[in-house]
This record gives C-alpha cells, sequence and structure tokens, in this order.
C-alpha cells in the first residue's frame, strides 16, 4: 500500500500541499485587499498584492521542501519539482480563475523563480535543523504578508510615446480622431502568439462627447467618450468600458487615452500618443515592464498606421 | 549577464532575499544552460560536508557558503563561479598551479575565482577548496 513515506508520495505530496497553501493565501490575500482598499475593479476579480507572486511562490517552495527534504534530492530535481509546481499552479488558475494564458505567460517565470529560491533556502534551513531560525524567518515571512495586505495598493501608470509624421497636421488629425483598419503585419511577438492587437477606431460625432470606439483584433471593442476635442490640436478621451477579456480582467484598467499634435512647420507634425492606466497585479515594478510595454506596442502599431495614412502611403 | 549584473546593480546585494532571488534564477537559466553543474556544485558540497568542523550556509550575496569553524572557506555563486579566499601568497602559489583567475570583483585581493563546467573542473574545485580548508 502506498504510504506517505514513500519517495513519490513525498514529491507529490510537497506540490499538492504548496498549492493548496496559496490557494488559501492568494485568495485570502486578494479579498482582505479588495475590502481594505474600499473599492473593486468593476469586475470582481480583486486586486493581486506583491505576496501575492513573492512571498506566498517562497512560501510554496518552503512547503514543498519540507516534503522533499528528507529524500536528499539533488539541486536540479529541486527546480525540476519547483517548475512542476509552478505549472499546477498555473493550470489552477487557468482553469480555477479563469486567468489568460499570457497573463500566467508572464506570471509564470516570477513564480518559479521565487518558487525555487524558496525551496533552496528551506532544504538549507530544514538540513541545519535549527528551530529557533526557522521560526523566526517563518514570523518575519508571515510580517511581511501581513504588512503588505494592510499596505495601499494604488498605482496609476502613464506611458507616453511620440512619432514624427511627414504630413501636415491638417492631414493628420482626421486619421487621429478615427482610421480605417490596420493591414500592417503584426511585429510584436506578444501579438505574434495570440494577444489582441488594435484594428480599427470608430467616432460617433467629431464633438467633445461623442463616443468612439477601439477595436482590437478578437473583436473586443474598448468604449470611450472623447472629452477633449481640439481638431489639429489634442484628443482626450476616458475609456468608459472595457472587454472582460481573461488576460486584463481585474488587473489592469485603461483609463484614459490621448493624442497631442504639434506642426513642426516643416511640413511635419509630432504626434504624441499618452495612455493612463491602473494596475491591480504587484510588485509594480515587475508587471509594470510588461504592461508598459504593452502599451507601448499598441500606440505605436496605431500611430504608425495613422502615419502610413497621413503620408498617403496605405 | 552575471557581470552584467554584478557591475552595474550589484548594489542591491544588500536588498534582503534578492540575492538568493538573483542565483535562483542563475540556477535556473544555469540548468538549461549545462545541466551538469548543479550536480557537480552538489557533489562538491557533499564532499565538503565530510571534512570534520564544515558547514554550509546560504551565501549573503546568493549561493552557498563553505565554513571551517565558522570561518568561510568560499562559496560557489549558481552559474557554478566558486570563490575562495587565500592570503595573497597563497593565491600566487595557485594561480601558477591552477587555471583559476583573480576575483570577479576583488581583483587586487586574495580572493580568487574558479569555474566550473566539467567533471575535472569539479575535481580541481575540491581541491581548492581542501587547500582552503588545509591552510586556515
Amino acid at each position: 500500500m502506498a504510504t506517505y513515506s514513500q519517495p513519490a508520495n513525498r514529491i507529490v505530496y510537497g506540490i499538492l500541499v504548496a498549492n493548496l497553501v496559496a490557494i488559501v493565501l492568494v485568495g485570502a490575500g486578494k479579498y482582505l485587499v479588495t475590502y481594505l482598499e474600499g473599492y473593486n475593479t468593476g469586475n470582481g476579480s480583486g486586486i493581486f498584492i506583491f505576496s501575492s507572486f513573492v512571498i506566498v511562490p517562497l512560501i510554496m517552495g518552503a512547503v514543498s521542501a519540507w516534503y522533499w527534504h528528507p529524500l536528499q534530492l539533488k539541486t536540479r530535481a529541486y527546480i525540476g519539482w519547483s517548475a512542476i509546481s509552478t505549472l499546477v499552479a498555473c493550470a489552477a488558475s487557468f482553469i480555477f480563475l479563469k486567468e489568460g494564458v499570457i497573463c500566467l505567460l508572464i506570471v509564470s517565470p516570477l513564480i518559479l523563480v521565487f518558487t525555487v529560491t524558496g525551496a533552496l533556502l528551506a532544504r538549507m534551513l530544514y538540513n541545519r535543523k535549527n528551530n529557533t531560525l526557522n521560526s523566526s524567518l517563518a514570523g518575519l515571512v508571515v510580517m511581511i504578508l501581513l504588512a503588505d495586505t494592510f499596505s495601499s495598493h494604488k498605482n496609476l501608470q502613464l506611458v507616453s510615446d511620440t512619432i514624427v509624421v511627414n504630413a501636415p497636421i491638417e492631414k493628420v488629425w482626421p486619421h487621429v480622431v478615427e482610421y480605417k483598419p490596420i493591414t500592417l503585419k503584426e511585429n510584436y511577438w506578444l501579438f505574434k502568439i495570440g494577444m489582441p492587437s488594435p484594428v480599427q477606431s470608430t467616432v460617433d460625432g467629431y464633438q467633445a462627447g461623442a463616443g468612439r470606439k477601439c477595436i482590437f483584433s478578437n473583436g473586443y471593442v474598448f468604449d470611450e467618450k472623447m472629452v477633449v476635442y481640439k481638431p489639429n490640436d489634442e484628443l482626450t478621451f476616458d475609456i468608459i468600458s472595457q472587454p472582460h477579456d481573461p488576460e486584463i480582467m481585474g488587473h489592469i484598467d485603461i483609463v484614459r487615452g490621448q493624442f497631442i499634435l504639434k506642426d513642426n512647420g516643416d511640413g511635419t507634425t509630432t504626434v504624441i500618443g499618452n495612455s493612463w492606466y491602473k494596475l491591480y497585479v504587484f510588485p509594480g515594478w515587475y508587471f509594470n515592464l510588461w504592461s508598459a510595454s504593452i502599451t507601448r506596442n499598441v500606440h505605436l502599431r496605431v500611430m504608425e498606421h495613422i502615419k502610413l495614412l497621413s503620408e498617403d502611403r496605405v | 549577464m552575471f557581470d552584467w549584473v554584478v557591475k552595474n546593480v550589484g548594489f542591491l546585494k544588500h536588498v534582503p532575499l534578492l540575492p538568493h532571488i538573483f542565483d535562483s534564477g542563475l540556477k535556473v537559466a544555469t540548468l538549461l544552460h549545462n545541466k551538469n553543474i548543479p550536480d557537480y556544485i552538489d557533489e562538491i558540497e557533499s564532499e565538503v560536508r565530510t571534512w570534520p568542523n564544515t558547514t554550509v550556509h546560504a551565501h549573503k550575496f546568493g549561493g552557498i557558503q563553505f565554513n571551517n569553524n565558522n570561518r568561510e572557506l568560499g562559496h560557489i555563486h549558481g552559474n557554478g563561479l566558486l570563490d575562495i579566499l587565500l592570503s595573497r601568497e597563497q593565491k600566487a602559489v595557485l594561480m601558477k598551479k591552477y587555471p583559476v583567475q583573480d576575483h570577479h570583483i576583488f581583483k587586487n585581493s586574495g580572493w580568487i575565482s574558479f569555474w566550473i563546467k566539467t567533471p575535472q573542473d569539479r575535481q580541481t574545485a575540491i581541491e581548492l577548496l581542501r587547500f582552503a580548508y588545509t591552510s586556515k
């Protein structure tokens, strides 16, 4: 009969218990933080604090190592089984939390490295059999988890990009307001593997207050309202609803978009594209690297298209 | 990559846990690049553990550290880079006998660095640590 002490069972327990602990900690943290922040993200998905992606994977690794350390596994086995544990966590997130594949692709390196760190450090601590040190570290981790949970989580970011169009400002402006479908080949790797890219923009009027739609390659539509409409100068729009895409749902809110046009006085026009977004996933430094990169590539795809249209190259 | 990080953002090594996280990333990357290096490091650790009065700890700047009577013999980073602290005279002797280099940061000190990439390197690393062990 299979028993808990058998090596194969210890490895499986190490993975399953670590993932169960993670589910409890992430679930509790997410809903507690969302409640404490006094608002939700509009779709019930809540906020993922930095502990969810840093402290919890460290704990996952430590829990796994608790089961694995009597087996005297090699370092590469720890890394390999930690990778399996990360895959299980991602699969569970995909199935139960309805997370998007690209989202999980973005987060998985972070979870893997922290899980491996937790497992390898814990292996060393368990082998030293220093219970005082182990208890102190466990207490420290719990304190970080609590401090993070009760800290403020607001992260508003701006991404700005500039392009020079070889056309006069009055020829550029109409294509900024609305543009026909983009036919440019995808050249950003996340767009190539399936992340929706911008395709077309339409408006239902030519004044402040009118509606605007930004349509993406998978048919998703961002509904916008133009709040500043100054021909040949500035177009600013607020996003009033965004698609319920698992890749962005609850993780990011695009708040506002803006195009500013500047006449360079030599028949060319400088177009500045700005986007503001709120991030609900932490650590901000990591996820902002990705969201800024994605936003920048959305900007550049649209602005490159505006440039081609304005220069009569499409 | 390792050299770039050490040179440009090495000051971050004082942030708690960050060096260990970086070292885990190194271990994962090293495993993908040369799956034998983590095994060589494990084997070196197993051998050093058998020497009387030696202990193994996490190195404060990432990797594993070998101590003899609570004094550091040396440490190995996750990418297989062994650093050993010696006197300058001992360093001069070893540099003639083994393919060791000046330390990757403290070039004008008694520290030496040695890359573990092959089974022969593993054996050389054990000899270098043994030299440090017997000379302290």
